[in-house]
């Protein structure tokens, strides 16, 4: 084929002529497009090197985490594989000392061992108990359930609790910022307001906090003795009680709480007194706390009163003349009804997050017998040598108007340790 | 008093005063009520919620995380909240249960769908391998205090609005919206954080409680010791000696220290020459630290300049 011939060679020639004159054009062209090319390229490597740096980052911390999250899994793992995971909290409080009671002389008392379980029971309710084992036996102290699902801001309590009379009362004793439980609640109350019976209470729906407590028992008192929790009884002879309970910021960190209280049983019948009678008690109590939010560990003042009226018949012997011959006298019972009024103070100063110190007054009256009465005056130092574990040295002077055993007036001291194991708490009503 | 019934002005007195009660009413109804255990969950609440939450704080930061009191005042606030904010990991332990118990709002028990509890999703630090008391005060599933970690900030911002979701479906969109915004500004800080905060990288530091765990790890900070002997338990004469002579071993730089008594830090400082600096892990301990962002830079910035 001869390309040079004809019509085909002008056709090739027209064609190396255009192609002459594009080439230098191209070349421009080609060199602003390579250099272009040659900065995105740069640029585009930067970014990935960026890119490639901040994905090693992130995998080492995402290792990291991962064989951290394998740790915890691991140990949530171990916790749910354990047979005892639905188990209440279990907890032990030991709690003892060592006394000199006035001339009676001295004693190592193994005051309580308590033994604690709490849990929830379903979506509707939680229970908990408080087994005590002591130099005076065995005892369930507590085994109530709870609900925790009522409406209209309700709440029902029922089994063997402490009622919700006052303030102290319904302290366990280790509990106490003091070594002993304050006499006037003892003489008054019956020592810890333990009752068997149940309890409704109502939080006010008001911008502070007012709460209020009605309830029903056989009797209150871990040692009233006027009444058996064994022998039913008719409607007049439970007890019942009603209680109302506020509290106030009076700045940050300053607050006042005030508590009312009134237990009522229409009839009582001591042995002696066949007509019976009701019994009121009655009290306030009322707490200052002073609580710098900045060092709540560190500093603060607690400033708590009670004050109890019992008001009941009591039997008593009287010398009665037969009217037909005066000369013979005979001993009769009879009923008459006697008021009552005591109650303590007390202070408390928190030195630093170990040590704190204080000072318990108690006026104590005898109840069947308001004229005799016990004054007592205890200033008490805590060394918190940790939150579980705690030493209190306190020295008491009883001074009686009446008659007593030994041990029970004069000069008094206390060393108490008390150690906790395990999970320990009695809610908000002893915060 | 039949007089006074009467009188009309009265009659439309109260009902202006039932009207204006209602009307408040309505308005707090419309809003969600949120209660959060610390000012910063408080603060990241209410850049989720924004205008559809009212968010309140129990804890005003300036307390002992171990020492917040249980103040019955609260108990309201818990009684009428819809949702709780909480750290969770055994953080408020020693007074949100007791506060529960009486708040008779089922609501927010634990378990629930109003208890919202942020440490969900948590790389935790300081696992104990041993859980016993001999050990100290234990968190026995790992130290709480992750919120001074922006990065898993982040995360509490996720499950608060999860959180929210779960109870609120219907402001889904709303809560979502704001999450991205407010991930989106944590992440702007995150980056002004980490290149403020490169003096603190490799600064040995001494804390007096186990509370700076999450900081140290994210900006690289080394902890040397405690002057707690023990989580919890305050140190004895030997532990401090102890702990002046590793200060002038390894020598650290910083001691941080919070809502615990400044004697012993300062006593330290005095026998090593250690910096001591006074910050609160909780967040809104002063005007400066009120939000969570503002919080975090004011530490940051407070522990740089310590360092510098």
């Amino acid at each position: 084929m001869n390309i040079f011939s004809g019509r085909k060679f002008s056709n090739v020639f027209i064609f190396g002529l255009v192609l002459l004159l594009l080439a230098p054009r191209l070349s421009f062209a080609q060199a602003s497009e390579m250099e272009s090319l040659r900065a995105l390229v740069k640029d585009m490597q930067q970014q990935l090197e960026k890119a490639l740096n901040r994905i090693d980052q992130l995998e080492k911390e995402k290792a990291n985490d991962s064989a951290k999250i394998g740790q915890v899994e691991k140990s949530i793992q171990a916790v749910q594989s354990a047979p005892s995971i639905l188990n209440p909290a279990i907890g032990l409080v030991l709690d003892a000392d060592i006394e000199k009671l006035g001339k009676a002389g001295g004693n190592f008392n193994f005051r309580s061992a308590e033994l604690g379980l709490a849990a929830a029971v379903d979506p509707y309710a939680r229970m908990y108990a408080f087994f005590t084992g002591s130099n005076q036996g065995f005892e369930v102290e507590e085994a109530a359930a709870i609900t925790t699902s009522l409406p209209y801001n309700l709440t029902a309590k029922g089994g063997r609790f402490f009622a919700d009379f006052g303030r102290f009362p319904k302290y366990h004793v280790h509990e106490l910022p003091f070594v002993n439980q304050p006499l006037s609640i003892q003489r008054m109350v019956g020592g810890e307001s333990q009752a068997d019976g149940a309890e409704v209470n109502y939080l006010f729906p008001t911008p502070f906090f007012l709460r209020a407590t009605f309830g029903g028992y056989n009797k209150i008192g871990a040692d009233n003795e006027q009444v058996s929790n064994l022998t039913p009884r008719a409607a007049s002879r439970f007890t019942y009680l009603g209680r109302l309970n506020t509290y106030f910021d009076l700045t940050d960190n300053q607050s006042i709480e005030l508590g009312t209280s009134l237990a009522y049983t229409p009839s009582v019948r001591l042995p002696g007194d066949a007509s019976g009678g009701d019994r009121i008690l009655g009290g306030v109590d009322l707490t200052y706390r002073y609580q710098p939010l900045a060092s709540t560990v560190y500093q603060g003042f607690t400033w708590g009163s009670e004050f109890y009226n019992n008001s009941q018949r009591f039997p008593f012997d009287v010398e009665v003349s037969d009217p037909d011959d005066p000369s013979i006298v005979t001993t009769q019972s009879v009923g008459k009804r006697r008021r009552s009024y005591g109650g303590y103070t007390y202070g408390e100063l928190k030195l630093n997050k170990n040590w704190s110190t204080g000072f318990l007054f108690d006026y104590a009256p005898v109840v069947d017998n308001p004229s005799q009465r016990t004054l007592s005056y205890s200033p008490y130092v805590t060394w918190y040598l940790s939150e579980f574990n705690r030493l209190r040295f306190q020295y008491s002077y009883l001074n009686n108007n009446f008659s007593v055993d030994k041990a029970e007036k004069g000069n008094q001291f206390f060393v108490q340790w008390t150690t906790v194991i395990g999970a320990h708490t009695h809610g908000f009503l002893t915060r | 008093m039949k007089t006074l019934l009467r009188n009309n002005n009265l009659k439309v007195f109260f009902f202006v005063l039932a009207l204006a009660w209602l009307q408040t009413g309505m308005v707090f109804a419309q809003q969600i009520r949120a209660v959060a255990t610390w000012p910063a969950l408080a603060d990241i609440t209410r850049q989720i919620g924004k205008e559809l939450v009212n968010v309140e704080s129990l804890a005003t930061g300036v307390e002992d995380p171990h020492g917040v009191p249980v103040k019955p005042s609260f108990v309201p606030r818990l009684n009428r909240a819809d949702v709780l904010i909480l750290i969770g990991l055994n953080d408020e332990h020693s007074w949100l249960p007791a506060l529960l118990e009486v708040a008779n709002n089922s609501k927010i028990l634990p378990g629930r769908p109003g208890y919202i509890d942020c440490s969900l999703g948590i790389s935790v630090l300081e696992v104990p391998n041993r859980l016993d008391r001999a050990e100290g005060d234990l968190h026995p599933n790992g130290n709480p205090h992750y919120l001074l970690d922006p990065v898993r900030a982040k995360i509490v911002a996720q499950n608060i609005a999860t959180g929210l979701t779960r109870n609120f479906p219907q402001h889904q969109q709303a809560f979502d919206k704001n999450l991205k915004a407010y991930v989106a500004e944590l992440d702007n800080w995150i980056v002004r954080w980490e290149k403020a905060a490169a003096p603190l990288r490799g600064v040995k530091f001494v804390e007096y409680h186990p509370e700076w765990a999450y900081l140290a790890d994210r900006f690289g900070m080394k902890l040397v010791g405690s002057v707690e002997l023990k989580p919890g338990i305050e140190p004895t004469p030997n532990h401090i000696v102890e702990l002046v002579q590793q200060i002038k071993q390894e020598k650290a730089q910083l001691l941080i220290f919070g809502a615990q008594n400044p004697r012993l830090p300062q006593q330290i400082a005095s026998e090593t020459g250690i910096k001591v600096v006074r910050l609160y892990s909780g967040g809104g301990s002063q005007p400066e630290t009120d939000t969570y962002i503002k919080w975090i830079d004011y530490t940051v910035r407070t522990l740089v300049q310590s360092v510098s």
